[in-house]
């Protein structure tokens, strides 16, 4: 299983490597979204370290929808889906191998815009490392685990034109709010109780949405 | 062939009659009936809608998933109807609760919308209600329509102990259960019940129209004059149906 894994996701990272589809069209977008946002921050030090979580965090999903958008819609091409579903691997280990990539995608992108952020606007979103690499993970992960299952379900409509955006916006929402306010709060340095609670509420939501992606990706391949 | 009947089960005018009555005694009770509140005045009265449509979007969202549920494991188009039934209705109450919540958040905060979780996942609800049919409407093969559907409304619905689990993990200004009159409790639950009764008769009026649309999908394609009439697949002869379709009593 962790071999046929590796090999689904090897085969999408070399995809991307030779053809460059997504990835740099997908870190262009975070880049230039993070300049427009922070250029917007003209405010004093305290409205910075309010309200630069949420742009982060507004960066990072509206570029990584790109990639998660991607993700499914290349294997709609030349029936290169059917043929990933002849693998002898279960349809789990394809959810499971593409939302990997895709986890790896927006830490690509996190690993730029935070730090882009920070030398923009200031902020110190980095005052605690270990806090900041959570948050991003967990979100990363949350986002991974609805955008991922929304991908393939949008892949599957013809002519679909922005449909995976417009369903995984809503169901992000929550997430989004979540980690923006731990943000903001390890920017103010205020790594208390609230800190926690919205910490753990993105883990529960990444959690609650791996389990039905999983369950229900089956269904979204059959055919 | 007893499917292509659309003949109304007896009894059918008495329940539309009651449903009919249910919800206009709600309507008179809001107007007249009920005290009128000392700080909020008449705009208060909204709020005996608002928590009727916002319980019938929520409801709505619970009957959507769980008959797509039922679909998946029986792959019976009859609960895809059921299914699109809830979701058309759910999306119209969720409008509503979005349209009166705000009507009664200007007269009592004096600002049409706010920050606070209850509002945003109200409006997120809205938002997935709004994916689901875009979905639908994206599909024309009606299996595949209603797998992707089903998947879209089951993690849609996973949102919904959100929509509850948020006015207790945030702090927000919605009131939750605010202290009423019993006069007033008494009102909104009839409100409830009433709008209640009146949608579920929407629903499933909704339901045996989607039915029809089935079967009149399935004579433009053919399949009934094959599977059932024996006729010749690729010159079906419309006018020599041995059935008659009762679209109305």
């Amino acid at each position: 299983m962790t071999a046929k894994l590796w090999w689904m996701i090897r085969k999408d990272l070399l995809s991307e490597y030779r053809s460059r589809r997504t990835w740099p069209a997908m870190l262009l977008l975070g880049i230039l979204v993070a300049v427009v946002f922070t250029v917007q921050m003209d405010l004093p030090p305290e409205g910075q370290r309010r309200i630069a979580g949420g742009l982060l965090w507004l960066a990072i999903l509206f570029a990584g929808v790109l990639a998660l958008d991607r993700s499914f819609a290349l294997e709609s091409e030349d029936h290169c889906g059917e043929g990933l579903l002849l693998y002898p691997v279960s349809p789990t280990a394809v959810y499971l191998a593409k939302l990997l990539v895709n986890v790896f995608a927006l830490a690509a992108l996190e690993m730029i815009l935070i730090p882009l952020f920070i030398a923009l606007s200031g902020v110190p979103l980095l005052a605690h490392p270990w806090a900041t690499l959570l948050v991003a993970g967990l979100g990363n992960v949350a986002i991974c685990a609805i955008g991922t299952p929304l991908s393939a379900l949008a892949a599957k409509i013809p002519e679909r034109g922005n449909l995976s955006a417009l369903l995984v916006f809503p169901l992000i929402i929550p997430v989004l709010l979540a980690a923006s306010e731990a943000t903001r709060l390890i920017a103010e340095d205020r790594l208390g109780a609230e800190w926690w609670r919205w910490v753990q509420f993105v883990a529960a939501f990444a959690l609650v949405f791996l389990v039905s992606g999983t369950v229900l990706f089956d269904f979204l391949v059959e055919d | 062939m007893n499917r292509l009947k659309n003949r109304r089960p007896r009894g059918a005018a008495l329940v539309d009659i009651l449903a009919a009555a249910a919800v206009a005694t709600a309507i008179l009770a809001i107007l007249f009936v009920a005290p009128t509140e000392a700080t909020m005045g008449l705009a208060q009265r909204i709020v005996y809608v608002h928590v009727a449509m916002a319980w019938l979007g929520l409801a709505g969202f619970l009957v959507m998933a769980t008959t797509a549920a039922i679909y998946l494991a029986r792959r019976d188009l009859a609960w895809d109807q059921w299914s699109q039934s809830a979701a058309e209705l759910g999306w119209l109450a969720s409008s509503l609760t979005l349209a009166t919540g705000s009507l009664w958040a200007h007269a009592t905060w004096n600002t049409w919308w706010t920050w606070d979780p209850r509002l945003m996942t109200s409006f997120i609800l809205w938002a997935v209600y709004c994916g689901y049919l875009l979905v639908r409407g994206s599909l024309e093969e009606p299996h595949l329509r209603a797998r992707l559907a089903a998947v879209l409304a089951i993690t849609g619905v996973l949102d919904v102990p959100l929509v509850i689990m948020a006015t207790r993990w945030f702090r927000g200004i919605h009131p939750v259960a605010p202290k009423m009159d019993p006069a007033m409790h008494g009102v909104l639950l009839l409100s409830v019940a009433g709008f209640t009764a009146f949608f579920a008769l929407l629903l499933v009026r909704r339901r045996a129209q989607l039915r029809l649309d089935g079967l009149l999908a399935d004579i433009d394609a053919g399949g009934v004059w094959t599977a059932e009439c024996g006729a010749d697949e690729t010159h079906p002869t419309p006018h020599t149906l041995p059935f008659t379709l009762h679209l109305e009593e």
